[in-house]
Formats: structure tokens, C-alpha cells, sequence
């Protein structure tokens, strides 16, 4: 399938982290694995979750509760890893992404998407495109480039030293507050 | 040169690929411009290559169809099926001209002078194909004036006292033309009476030239009345070529005292009966007329797409993690057939993935022709006189490796031009030779490739160097660093030594960005100089990227990889020796010993075993240990890419998936030596 006929569909894939629900456009996903065993990499940072093996090619896996500013990921029955395609620096690469649990694959019109309010939310609005009411519950939106692109994560990465992802958690708390 | 001629029947073949694929598009679109310009392309360099590389009948031959399709070009001449026809005959005959540059058999030698003819007929705007229907009569046009001459000559006994050679008057008649000299020998006599100041040797000679007969007696002018000598016409074309005539006249010479004039003609009068006659067989088999000798060139070395051979390696990689995986299995089974099974298979992957890996070993020489072109303009642009030489550009490395370093070579000769080698006034005044010398040295050392780049130009000076790191603030003032530490700077980001950016070099592309490149193919940069005597620079380059032969070890419940080439030896020592050393450093042997306790280091949880190993590696003349829980034993590792998202990783080179699926990270041992020896500058430069 070609790029645009894929951002034409109107489904997404929706998961939990914690009590809230987000999704990510079924474009970007590859696949959805159930938990398995994590290699971790030494002296990287804390959202790195580490690595696995995918049919024989190592894919990196990312702890989205931490990334998120959440606290890090317990394993349950119920916990998966979502793999999805992201561009970074002008390549296709593959990311995992840990989430708590996969609900649905829903189908979006484009008038039930609102923009992200910009005050108020407890997550960094940037990361998130679109807000869609289903049945009483509000689904975040994930703008999967922008959570794994390259500069979001090379830049948490090298301030990770200065508690860039301290700083994130101490906001979000500010917020909640 | 045969290397070059090989070479050059590799380009060719793909070249005259490329010709027969435009000829059967431009059949499509006769009007398509592009398409003449790319057949005449071909040609053109088919016909350079040719007679540079000595296919001159090749090269001849295409001239021809060369200037056919100039006037094509001109639109003098416009495509036809005739044109096309006799076109793509002429590529199936350069295909054999390629293999053989010379006619084995008189059909082949026909077909040649046939299809010239028919060129010739289209060039001279006649598109009547041409009717053959005597030999005889296309060899005089095509051998327009050449005649083959017997010649008969036989020096006086005495002829060198005058200080006559009569070898250097054969040599004189070589230069006329095609010449087949046979000598007689018959008269020389016995051993014991044979007067060395004697000639007793005299020749029968065939000469194929356009020259005429006063010229060819010209040669003997001089000896004219001291020998023998017989000229006469034997035929109107060249019969030196003809290998079949020429066996039977040597034959004859062998065995009789003269062969004659007589018998010559006779010769080649059968011969051309002979050759009428197979000129019908030839005809008839020219559907499947093959000449052997191509085949054999096909065979010997065959091109392939290098997508396919990623694909092999692939392949094997993949392979390789398949029967670890089955090994594992095969010993869980406890199952003796099984396990033999597996071990075999063990020991063919193994063969196989050498083989594979030789397949893809490239020779560094094919850089070399763009680096003596680089050095050649640059030295011209910046007026600079030096030769630049190569030592065993034969040494072979990973294809992948010598493509991701032809830039970063580049960039280094730049810099040995432009920085190191002074300008001959200079060289002059320091009493070195005026040329300057620029070396590229590579060799094999143990597992690893070493290639050095040496030139012997004005050296880097340390202060320079140092004064610099000072002022952009990379160092100190108070640092002290040994010499070594301090060339090692020019690595870093943001430095350039050049007091002027040049065009050339130093425009902000430094050498940490050839460091950066080297490192991703996992190579090494060393940098010596010396002030006025020259400066080398060392990269070092693992063989192969894809698979190396490892030692998997066990910390906690994580499985790593160690680079079997790096491992010295390995102690098990007790866990309380390597806790709590605030120092880091242990005696083994009687010797000291720094090491990392890379549990520790990983931030792995508790579970510390009582008795631990410790893994001497090394790296140049450095030796740290790294303290483990376990050693598995050896392996095969299959690297892969952490991929982009763990880029800054740099204790790690890659990750490797076992026998059970799960992923081992392999340790860059050269990294942790470094970090190790960087980490303890660090504590000396607090102090």
C-alpha cells in the first residue's frame, strides 16, 4: 500500500497507558506483540527500555508510560508491545512501544476529531494531534513521528544527564496538582 | 596487465550488454536520440579500451561501426531493420572477438571480414546488403594492399666479422609486418668443430606487409652481396595469420633443409580450397557456431548484482542463527543422531559463511584509481610536486567496509596534499628531495586490516596543536597530556589546524568527521607525526562486518558477547576480590591488571555469584579485565544493528539473537579500554 492511500484510512488503533486511552493510526502500525522477554542496554537511558528479538532483527522497545512522564510499565497478562514504523532522519525505522493494554481498532471520522486543548492537559500537547470523543470517553490521538521522531528522542536522550525527563514527571505532577 | 585485460573483458562484456540492450530499444523508437548517443557511447569505448588493452581486432572493428553510427548520429544515415540487423550481428561478433582477438578459424575469419564489408557498404551510404561470393575477393579489400612475401635468406659464414647481426635485420623485417620466421639449424656441425665466428644458421621468412619489395631488399642493403637472398610474392593477403598454413610450413622447415617457394604456394593453395569448403560448413553452423574459448571466459569469473550478494550474506546470517539455534536444541535433546546432525551442520554453516564472506572480499585497489586521480589534480591545483604510491593494494576487505572508507581516504590524502607535503622551496631548504611522497600502505594483521597513510611532509607540531585545543577551548592550559593525547585532539569535533581554510581542505569537515565514519564500520584512526620528517596515519578495520567469532558470557540473567579476537585470557576469581577496590585494580600472575566489574558498571540487580570470571582483553598494549558471572563458551555471532535509536551506544557494537531467540548485546572491547583509559585521564587531569 502507498502512503497516501494509507492516510486516507480513518482507523486507529487504541491502547491504554494507565486509566487513560490514546491510539495511533493503523498506518504506523506493524504489529502487535505479546510481552516477551526485554534485553536490557546498559547506560541507556531510562525510557529505552532495550531490546528484542523480531523474526530475527533486533528491534528497540520504548517504555511509553515513562516517556510520557508516568510511572515505568508493571507487566501484566495484558501488557504488549506495539510496533510501529516512524521516520527518523529520513529513514523508516522501527520502533516497540509498551503499552498496558490494546483496546480497539476504531474508526475515526474527521468531524469527531478535535484539536488538543491547549491548557489543562496532562500530557505534552505536542505530542498529540487530535482529542475523539468515543461513548463518554475521550481518546488521545498520538502523533506517532513527533512521540518517537528523532529530535524528541535524541534530545531527551542528551539531556537525560540534566533530568530533562525529571523535569517532564515534575511538570506533569505541577499539572495534576 | 593480464589483470587489466581481465578487467577490461569484464567492462566489455557489460559494455556490448548495454549496446545490444539500446539496439533492441532503439527498434522501438528509431527516432530516439538519446539511444544513438548511448550505442555510439558504447562503442566508443569498447574501441578505446580495445587497442589500449591489445584487442586490436576488436578495436578495429568497432571503429568501424563506430564511424557507421557517427553519420547515424549526423542523421546521414537512417536506422533501418538492415542497419539494426547487421548491427546486432556485429555485437555477436564482438562478443567472440572479445574472448579470442584472433582468427582460430577461417569462418570466424570469414565472418569478420564479411560483416566489415557490409559497415563499409553502409558507410558509404549503400544499404544494398552485399553479396559474398568469393573469399578471395574481400580479403583484397579488406587487406586492401597486403601481400605475403617468401623470403629466403642465408648469411655468409663469415658475416660477423663485418659486426653484423643477422638477428637485428629480422628484427628490421618485423617491423614491415606480420612475420613468421623459421629458422634452419641443420648446419650447424659437431660440437667440436663449430667456430664461434661463424653464422651456420639461415632463415626462411613470410612477411605479410603493404611495402614493397625494393623495401623489404632495403633491409639487406648493406649485406646484399655477402648472402643469399630470395624474394618473391607468395600471396595477396596475409597468410601470416592463418595458423593452420604456418603449422604445416614450420613442419615442413623442421624436417627439410628449405622449405621453398614451391611448396608454399602449394600450401596455401590447398589450404584455400580448404577454406571455401568450410566456409559452407561455417555458414551452416553459424546458428550455433560457438567458439569454444568464450565459454571458458564466461565461466571464470561471472559479474553479479552486489543487492544479491547482501541478499547471500543475509542469507547466511540468518543461517548461522538458525543452527545455534538447532545446536542448542540438538544438546537439550540429549538425542546422539540429533546431535551429530546438528554438529555437521555446525561445520557446513561455518564453511559456508567463510565462502561467503571471500565472496564479498574486495581488494583495496579498486579505490586506488581515484585516489592517484585525486592526487594528481590536487597536486596540480596547488602547484605541489609528489607521487603518491600504494603498498599491497591487493589486501582484500568487506565490500560494505571498502565503500563506506573511499571518503574518508579521500579526505585524508587531501589533507597529506594540502597540510603536509610543503612546497618544493621549502623541501628544497630542509634538504629533502624535491618531490614529495605520499605512501598508502595496507596489510593483514591478525584478524583486522591495517592500512597506513604516510607522507613525508612537514609533520604536525604538538604545540600547534595544543595552542589551538587551547583556544577553542577543548583543553586547559594547565593540562598536561603526552604527545599521543594531544595529536589524538585533532579528532575532536570542531578542530581544524589549517591557519588558512582552503579551498581544499579544512572547511569545517574535520577529521572527526573521518573519525565518525571509521568508527561505523567499526575501524580505528591512530595518528604519528614527526616535525619536518612526515606524518602516518593508521586506521585499523575488522575483516568483515557481519559475523564475528565470539565469547558468550552470562551477567545476571542477560547473555553477552565479547569478541573472541580481543579475549587474552580468562581467571575465576572470587567475588569479594573485585568488590569495593576503590582503585579498580587486581594481580593476576604477579601482574596488574585494571578492570571493570561490569555488573556493576550495566546497573544490574543483585544475585552476585561467589565465584565470577574475569576476561582479560586487549587492545594495542592495554589490558583491562572485565569481570563476568559466567562463560558459556564460544560463538558465532551474527551482528546486528542496534539501529538508530541506540546510536550513542558506544560500548556496544551491535546485538546478536541466540539459539533461543533471545538478544545478546556485543561488547566493544576497544570502546570499554578506552572509556577505561579516558576515565582515569579524567581523574588525573582532577588531581
Amino acid at each position: 500500500m502507498n502512503k497516501e492511500i494509507i492516510t486516507k484510512i480513518n482507523s486507529y488503533l487504541s491502547f491504554n497507558l494507565g486509566e487513560e486511552e490514546f491510539a495511533a493510526h493503523v498506518g504506523k502500525v506493524l504489529n502487535i506483540l505479546e510481552m516477551t522477554k526485554i534485553t536490557e542496554v546498559p547506560r541507556s537511558p531510562d525510557y529505552m527500555k532495550g531490546v528484542i528479538n523480531l523474526r530475527g532483527a533486533v528491534l528497540p522497545v520504548i517504555d511509553t508510560r515513562i516517556k510520557f512522564g508516568m510511572t515505568p510499565t508493571v507487566y501484566t497478562t495484558n501488557t504488549c508491545i506495539v510496533v510501529m514504523e516512524v521516520e527518523m532522519e529520513g529513514d523508516m525505522v522501527q520502533v516497540g512501544a509498551l503499552v498496558d493494554s490494546v483496546q480497539a481498532v476504531l474508526e475515526l471520522d474527521e468531524a469527531q476529531i478535535q484539536p488538543p486543548p491547549s491548557i489543562g492537559s496532562k500530557y505534552k500537547s505536542e505530542f498529540i494531534y487530535g482529542v475523539a470523543k468515543v461513548e463518554e470517553n475521550f481518546i488521545m490521538l498520538l502523533d506517532m513521528e513527533k512521540v518517537f521522531s528523532s529530535d524528541e528522542i535524541v534530545s531527551l536522550k542528551e539531556k537525560t544527564d540534566e533530568g530533562e525527563i525529571n523535569l517532564e514527571q515534575d511538570n506533569n505532577d505541577k499539572v495534576l496538582d | 596487465m593480464d589483470k587489466f585485460r581481465n578487467k577490461f573483458i569484464e567492462e566489455a562484456t557489460d559494455n556490448i550488454n548495454d549496446l545490444e540492450d539500446a539496439l533492441l530499444l532503439i527498434e522501438q523508437d528509431t527516432e530516439n536520440k538519446e539511444l544513438v548517443e548511448r550505442i555510439f557511447r558504447s562503442m566508443h569505448s569498447l574501441k578505446g579500451g580495445g587497442s589500449m588493452f591489445g584487442f586490436n581486432l576488436l578495436s578495429e572493428f568497432t571503429h568501424h561501426l563506430e564511424t557507421l553510427y557517427d553519420l547515424v548520429r549526423e542523421g546521414i544515415i537512417k536506422i533501418t531493420k538492415e542497419l539494426l540487423d547487421i548491427t546486432l550481428a556485429s555485437v555477436d561478433h564482438m562478443k567472440l572477438l572479445l574472448g579470442n582477438d584472433e582468427f582460430d578459424s577461417p569462418a570466424f575469419k570469414t565472418k569478420h571480414l564479411e560483416l566489415s564489408v557490409q559497415i563499409k557498404k553502409f558507410i558509404e551510404n549503400d544499404n544494398k546488403a552485399v553479396e559474398i561470393s568469393n573469399i578471395e575477393s574481400i580479403d583484397n579489400k579488406d587487406n586492401s594492399k597486403i601481400k605475403t612475401y617468401y623470403i629466403y635468406f642465408e648469411p655468409e659464414s663469415d658475416i660477423f666479422k663485418d659486426g653484423t647481426n643477422p638477428l637485428f635485420l629480422l628484427d628490421e623485417l618485423h617491423t614491415l609486418g606480420n612475420c613468421k620466421v623459421f629458422a634452419h639449424l641443420n648446419k650447424i656441425p659437431e660440437i667440436e668443430k663449430l667456430d664461434i665466428t661463424n653464422c651456420y644458421t639461415y632463415w626462411e621468412i613470410l612477411l605479410a606487409t603493404t611495402e614493397d619489395v625494393i623495401s623489404i631488399t632495403d633491409v639487406f642493403i648493406f649485406i646484399e652481396d655477402q648472402c643469399k637472398l630470395e624474394i618473391e610474392e607468395v600471396a595477396n593477403h596475409d597468410i601470416t595469420i592463418n595458423s593452420e598454413i604456418i603449422d604445416q610450413i614450420s613442419k615442413l622447415s623442421d624436417e627439410r633443409d628449405d622449405v621453398g617457394v614451391s611448396e608454399i604456394l602449394k600450401i596455401i593453395k590447398g589450404k584455400k580450397e580448404k577454406e571455401i569448403a568450410l566456409d559452407v560448413k561455417a555458414k551452416i553452423a553459424k546458428k550455433t557456431g560457438t567458439i569454444p574459448k568464450l565459454k571458458e571466459n564466461a565461466i571464470s569469473s561471472i559479474r553479479v548484482a552486489s543487492n544479491k550478494l547482501d541478499h547471500l550474506m543475509n542469507l547466511v546470517s540468518e543461517m548461522v542463527t538458525t543452527q545455534a539455534r538447532l545446536s542448542l536444541f540438538a544438546e537439550e535433546s540429549g538425542d546422539s543422531e540429533l546431535m551429530i546432525i546438528a554438529e555437521n551442520v555446525q561445520k557446513l554453516s561455518r564453511q559456508l559463511r567463510d565462502n561467503a564472506f571471500d565472496i564479498v572480499l574486495v581488494p583495496i585497489e579498486t579505490m586506488l584509481t581515484r585516489f592517484q586521480r585525486l592526487v594528481r589534480d590536487l597536486s596540480k591545483e596547488l602547484n605541489k610536486n609528489l607521487v603518491f604510491v600504494a603498498e599491497g593494494a591487493d589486501t582484500e576487505l568487506d565490500k560494505k567496509i571498502i565503500e563506506s572508507l573511499t571518503d574518508p581516504l579521500l579526505h585524508i590524502l587531501r589533507n597529506c596534499i594540502d597540510h603536509g607535503i610543503e612546497s618544493a622551496d621549502i623541501r628544497n631548504k630542509l634538504n629533502k628531495p624535491e618531490q614529495g611522497k605520499i605512501l598508502l600502505k595496507a596489510f593483514y594483521s591478525g584478524a583486522s586490516v591495517h592500512i597506513q597513510i604516510h607522507d613525508d611532509g612537514a609533520g604536525i607540531d604538538p604545540e600547534k596543536i595544543r595552542a589551538k585545543a587551547i583556544e577553542k577551548g577543548i583543553i586547559k592550559k594547565d593540562n598536561i597530556l603526552n604527545k599521543k593525547e594531544i595529536l589524538d585532539l585533532v579528532f575532536l569535533p570542531g578542530f581544524s589546524t589549517a591557519e588558512n581554510i582552503t579551498g581544499v581542505s579544512g572547511r569545517g569537515v574535520g577529521m572527526d568527521v573521518v573519525k565518525r565514519k571509521l568508527v561505523e564500520i567499526r575501524g580505528e584512526v591512530e595518528l604519528d607525526s614527526e616535525i619536518d620528517l612526515g606524518t602516518t596515519l593508521t586506521i585499523k578495520l575488522p575483516l568483515t562486518l557481519s559475523i564475528i567469532d565470539g565469547l558468550l558470557v552470562k551477567i545476571a540473567h542477560s547473555h553477552y558477547i565479547l569478541p573472541l579476537s580481543a579475549v587474552n585470557k580468562i581467571y575465576a576469581i572470587e567475588h569479594e576480590n573485585v568488590i569495593n577496590k576503590y582503585n579498580n585494580l587486581i594481580v593476576l600472575d604477579g601482574e596488574q591488571f585494571p578492570f571493570y566489574y561490569l555488573r556493576e558498571e550495566f546497573d544490574l540487580q543483585e544475585g552476585e555469584q561467589e565465584i565470577e570470571q574475569i576476561i582479560i582483553v586487549s587492545y594495542e598494549e592495554q589490558r583491562i579485565g572485565l569481570v563476568v558471572d559466567e562463560v558459556v563458551g564460544e560463538y558465532q555471532a551474527v551482528l546486528k544493528s542496534l539501529g538508530k535509536m541506540y546510536k550513542k551506544q558506544e560500548i556496544i557494537s551491535g546485538a546478536t539473537i541466540l539459539g533461543d531467540g533471545t538478544v545478546a548485546l556485543v561488547l566493544d572491547t576497544n570502546k570499554i579500554i578506552n572509556q577505561f583509559s579516558q576515565g582515569k585521564l579524567i581523574i588525573e587531569k582532577e588531581i
